[in-house]
């Protein structure tokens, strides 16, 4: 352990104002970034449940080494861990594609609350280094997913069409090019027949096939209205 | 620590008065901030989460004050020692799922009540340390936590201001115009990489609307994108979520 902090090992009114502000810095840390992509739970979310949870460990280790009650110093830390999973639970939603969103948010939330926890119990390495180390992976992985997008073969096809039977010939068309499609959503068109159906495929592409000329090949196809690529 | 305020540690009258009282006074004055901001916990709700976590601490603190001492013959005949924290540990659970439950997804796939819910569970963190009588600990964190929802709204408007991904939610006529608003999107220079399309219901005069998550290719202002995207006559209301 780094001896710098040893001064900082009990629970002492310098202490106390370190843990907390620790605590603050770090769930800022984790929640800044998290504001900056957009994400539902952001910086003073992240703020409040780090400084939560160093409370609760700063608490029960008072209670235990300042008033010497007799208590298990991991209890009030222990329930943490479960409370805030189900804060983390409200944020996790079905949409209307069946996709599960918002798990990493419930994950960069309980995350922080073990940063407080760390940082309420004085165990500053562990805080600092957790920090330090969710940054990196936000930042370095978030730009490798956005760049795994941009090349992948996986494509998102918008298709307008008129009838079902041009559904099924599309379907006969990309097993032709031997395509995988991966989801399928199709969108019925209203009683009154005003509108025409759509239909949105997540489709796997091989070398052979470009988009370009896959995009090409559906809008000919008789009764296809029109294609996009999302 | 603050010699000054070790009488006040020791459980008794005034300390138990003391603070239920500064449970209602600090739980009170985070919920006046967030009352003044029409969410949808206000004044009471903080009040009674701060106050009962204070109680819960009280109380077990309580039982092993008599256990030491009116109660020490049946205790040690019996063997049982209680722990001063059990009761306190169950209220960081109990606010959580009081917390899940102001969680909300509206209808354009936004989630809200976040900061609500992590506001309520830190107040009971609060209330047990005030309920622990652990005085430092309590104004340190009730001026953090004050100062975070006070002040750092303001950070965060700029934070969404810069930042390069943005979630838009448009209303439009009809399903015909996705492809037209698509192509309006992306000739702003941006990436969509997830679009939600809701087909909407014309018996209940409901129109379509999709939500799209874009990401900026460069840094521009968010309200240049969407005033692009207005132009067009088919979109009834856009909006950044």
């Amino acid at each position: 352990m780094l001896s710098v902090f040893n001064s900082l090992r009990d629970v002492t009114l310098l202490s106390v104002l370190v843990r907390m502000l620790l605590a603050v810095l770090c769930g800022g840390a984790i929640g800044i970034e998290r504001e900056y992509k957009r994400r539902p739970a952001g910086f003073r979310t992240h703020i409040l449940i780090c400084l939560g949870a160093s409370m609760t460990t700063l608490t029960s280790q008072y209670l235990y080494l300042n008033m010497h009650y007799y208590t298990d110093m991991g209890r009030l830390g222990a329930q943490v861990i479960a409370g805030v999973g189900f804060i983390g639970a409200g944020t996790i939603i079905v949409t209307r594609r069946r996709r599960v969103k918002g798990l990493t948010t419930a994950a960069g939330l309980w995350v922080a609350a073990i940063v407080g926890l760390a940082a309420g119990a004085g165990f500053y390495e562990g805080a600092i280094f957790t920090t330090l180390l969710i940054l990196l992976a936000e930042l370095l992985l978030s730009k490798l997913e956005y760049r795994i997008m941009d090349s992948t073969p996986e494509v998102n096809v918008y298709m307008e069409y008129a009838n079902r039977s041009c559904l099924e010939s599309i379907l006969q068309l990309l097993r032709d090019l031997s395509i995988k499609v991966t989801n399928l959503e199709i969108t019925r068109s209203s009683e009154s027949g005003k509108h025409n159906s759509c239909a949105i495929f997540t489709l796997q592409l091989n070398k052979r096939c470009t988009v370009n000329a896959l995009l090409e090949r559906m809008t000919t196809t008789e009764g296809v209205v029109s294609v996009e690529e999302l | 620590m603050l010699t000054c305020l070790d009488f006040l540690r020791q459980l008794n009258t005034g300390s138990v008065l003391l603070r239920l009282a500064l449970a209602v006074l600090f739980g009170g004055l985070i919920g006046l901030e967030r009352e003044h901001k029409r969410r949808p916990a206000g004044f009471r709700t903080y009040m009674l989460v701060c106050l009962g976590a204070a109680l819960t601490m009280l109380l077990s603190q309580y039982e092993y004050v008599m256990l030491t001492t009116r109660w020490a013959s049946v205790a040690s005949e019996l063997g049982i020692r209680t722990d001063v924290s059990r009761f306190g540990a169950q209220v960081i659970n109990g606010i959580g799922f009081l917390g899940a439950g102001t969680i909300i997804v509206t209808g354009r796939q936004e989630v809200k009540g976040l900061t609500t819910a992590a506001g309520l569970w830190a107040s009971a963190c609060m209330g047990l340390a005030i309920g622990a009588g652990f005085y430092e600990c309590v104004f340190l964190g009730f001026a953090l936590i004050f100062l975070s929802i006070r002040l750092l709204p303001k950070i965060e408007d700029i934070v969404i201001e810069k930042a390069r991904n943005m979630n838009i939610y448009v209303e439009f006529q009809s399903m015909d115009d996705v492809g037209e608003i698509l192509n309006r999107v992306k000739a702003q220079n941006v990436q969509i990489y997830e679009v939600e399309l809701d087909r909407g219901r014309e018996e209940k005069f409901r129109n379509p609307s999709a939500v799209l998550y874009v990401r900026l290719t460069y840094k521009q202002p968010h309200t240049q994108i969407l005033s692009a995207i207005s132009e067009l006559e088919s979109v009834y209301t856009i909006e950044e979520i």
